[in-house]
């Protein structure tokens, strides 16, 4: 049988990495532990998902990314970089021919994949999903050190750690407030406690209901009505259905029996609460202020990270009690009714 | 029907290698980075003179490193899965009988899965844990479809569909209890997926499973013959049933372990060749058994490679492919049956 003929020399050298014959290199570690070896200048990056992507161009080296995944839109240069496919079933030999010295990989990614690449030898630095704000900016730091621009990641570090600061003095007196984040309605999925979400939505002032040790959990509406959160938070959708689906919601068994439905205390944050990425921390303080709005109406002082933009969320407000996102505590209230109400307007005149 | 000769044999099998080869030649052609057919000869030419060392890294790394595996895993799941699903046609005297649809598939898959949360870590212990799961399954599926003595076809085919779908419950239960990651895989891998490369230690051991398999019912092809006509006519004629069957049990439950534990649940590839290759060819096993695992390896060769270009630079999982093309086909044969 001439197959197994062909099989007999064509077994692939498994071991032969393709890399071994560099002359200089660095030796570094990534997050799963494991040791690679990669080119004192590392030119061409390969990334496997949309988050790692907006790292590499926040880091100010997009000039070095090879190419990324199909969803990787985020900064429209991001879109204009050959695609690999989708960060689960990336095409390797797209990956290989774009000939990069370091690929990026996170848990979006099969460990298959992963491990695919690192046996023809391409040296790739996995990135764990981290489960705190904190964590994100640290490992955006080792992953500017592999890419070899220490110094913007550690400028960059100073400025979001800076802010995430300054809001943490702002919300210093602010209680909590009680929210369901909605990761997916159909069904229902929020947030387990150590994720890198609970931790944003800790960090913006509020406290996610469900409180679990799963990540991704799949939570009983029955559960939710009996749990009364304060204020649902969703994440905008690309297509712009996400207030669609809002309407829809209120008008469904259960959902509608939700007091931050009926009184419409909802806040669509911009999706980039679910990339952990720079980004991140300035949807934390968009939603810190649709949460806090008392905390933040005494001082004019601009956000540091463009808080002017409120075309990203907005919090949808039902027909009985307009343009309020929550009864306000009355001592807030009361102490500066004049500047608090136009902010909640504006805020809500911009979701729709 | 043609008297089976040793000329037309080796003919046959001879003209079948070749179309093998060729779509070997095509699969490592084609594929999201382009290669020219005269290009890939001459290196293929080159690699057989031993200086491979002179062909571009990253051009290497592509079509020798991810391309080639993928072809050779894709030659030995079809090959092992056609055979399967010949002898199971055989030995269940049922035209419909398929790794796949009698649930073998799902309880090699359900085994491994077992066998992973059990003992992760053993290099060998999917195709264990898969073989283990294969034989449990053909065993159960048999006792099921036995009616006073005699194999029932419709309680058969009616027992495999239900233990399939029995053993993808507990699957999914499983696979609740996975994170994230480990399913994303999983779930990959349960499609029928050909994209993740295996070592080269774990090819090997397909290799020669296959080759021993394959053997072991190709030593029985004269049996199977006889035992087509009727379980009591091949006695009478001098069949040893009981070894012959044991033989071909054994085998075939090892050939879809093996092509599970490779790549997942690729479906109706073990229904459609052997069908195929019956019309064609004629019903002889003789005959059959080579010319099914030839034209399993093509088969499962071009669905691949369907499967790696349709949609660029996005893959595929193969066992779509198969299932897209298996399913009705499967009808077809069900329907005509039933006349």
């Amino acid at each position: 049988m001439s197959f197994l003929i062909l099989c007999d020399g064509a077994f692939p050298a498994q071991t032969s990495g393709a890399h071994t014959a560099l002359p200089a290199g660095r030796e570094l570690t990534d997050e799963a532990g494991r040791k690679i070896r990669i080119p004192q200048e590392v030119d061409r990056v390969v990334s496997l998902a949309p988050n790692l992507t907006e790292i590499v161009f926040a880091l100010g080296d997009g000039d070095h990314l090879a190419g990324d995944t199909d969803y990787c839109d985020y900064p429209a240069e991001a879109m204009q970089k050959p695609h690999v496919g989708g960060p689960v079933n990336p095409n390797l030999e797209v990956v290989v021919s774009l000939m990069p010295d370091l690929v990026l990989a996170t848990s979006m990614n099969r460990r298959e994949t992963v491990n695919a690449l690192a046996h023809i030898g391409l040296p790739v630095y996995y990135v764990s999903l981290p489960h705190s704000v904190e964590e994100m900016i640290a490992s955006m730091e080792h992953l500017g050190s592999a890419l070899g621009v220490e110094k913007s990641a550690a400028l960059l570090a100073e400025d979001l750690r800076g802010r995430l600061a300054d809001l943490d003095r702002r919300l210093a007196g602010a209680a909590p407030r009680r929210v369901l984040f909605v990761v997916w309605t159909d069904p229902l999925i929020s947030v387990g406690r150590d994720t890198f979400i609970a931790d944003a939505l800790r960090r913006a002032g509020g406290r996610s209901v469900v409180d679990t040790k799963a990540e991704w959990p799949h939570v009983s509406l029955e559960e939710i009505v009996r749990l009364q959160p304060e204020v649902l938070v969703f994440a905008s959708a690309h297509a712009g259905s996400t207030q669609q689906d809002i309407d829809t919601l209120r008008t469904r068994p259960g959902w509608r029996d939700l007091e931050a439905i009926r009184h419409g205390n909802i806040v669509v944050v911009s999706d980039a609460i679910n990339r952990p990425a720079p980004r991140m921390v300035d949807a934390i303080e968009r939603l810190a202020r649709a949460l806090h709005l008392e905390a933040f109406a005494s001082r004019t002082a601009p956000f540091s990270g463009g808080g002017t933009g409120f075309s990203l969320w907005g919090s949808v407000s039902a027909g009985t009690k307009p343009h309020r996102l929550k009864p306000v505590p009355p001592s807030s209230a009361d102490s500066n009714p004049v500047t608090s109400t136009p902010r909640i307007e504006e805020a809500c005149a911009c979701a729709r | 029907m043609r008297p089976l000769t040793l000329r037309r044999l080796l003919w046959t099998c001879g003209s079948l290698a070749v179309l093998l080869l060729a779509s070997v030649v095509l699969a490592l052609k084609l594929g999201a980075v382009p290669i020219s057919v005269t290009d890939l000869l001459l290196d293929l030419g080159r690699i057989a003179i031993g200086r491979a060392n002179e062909l571009p890294t990253e051009y290497r790394l592509i079509v020798f490193d991810l391309r080639l595996p993928r072809i050779l895993l894709g030659i030995l799941v079809g090959a092992a899965l056609s055979v399967a699903g010949a002898s199971f046609q055989a030995l269940l005297r049922n035209p419909l009988a398929d790794p796949y649809v009698l649930g073998v598939s799902s309880g090699a898959a359900l085994g491994s899965i077992l066998a992973l949360l059990i003992a992760p870590g053993f290099a060998l212990v999917t195709p264990l844990g898969a073989f283990l799961g294969a034989i449990a399954t053909i065993a159960g599926v048999y006792f099921l479809g036995r009616r006073e003595g005699q194999l029932d076809s419709a309680t058969l085919l009616l027992g495999g569909i239900i233990s399939a779908s029995f053993f993808s419950a507990i699957i999914m239960f499983l696979l609740t209890t996975l994170s994230g990651r480990d399913l994303r895989g999983m779930v990959f891998w349960l499609m029928g997926d050909l994209s993740t490369p295996v070592s080269a230690g774990t090819q090997w051991i397909f290799t020669v499973g296959l080759v021993a398999g394959i053997g072991a019912i190709y030593s029985t092809s004269a049996d199977l013959n006889l035992l087509l006509t009727g379980e009591r006519e091949a006695i009478h004629l001098g069949v040893d049933v009981t070894r012959v069957k044991l033989v071909v049990y054994v085998s075939a439950s090892l050939l879809t372990a093996l092509a599970v534990s490779a790549s997942g649940a690729i479906g109706y590839v073990g229904l459609l060749v052997p069908h195929a290759v019956r019309l064609i060819f004629g019903s002889d096993y003789r005959l059959l058994i080579p010319a099914s695992a030839l034209c399993g390896a093509i088969a499962i060769v071009l669905a691949d490679t369907l499967a790696r270009t349709i949609v660029p630079p996005t893959e595929l999982p193969v066992g779509a492919m198969t299932a897209m093309a298996g399913a009705p086909v499967f009808i077809y044969l069900l329907r005509r049956g039933l006349r």
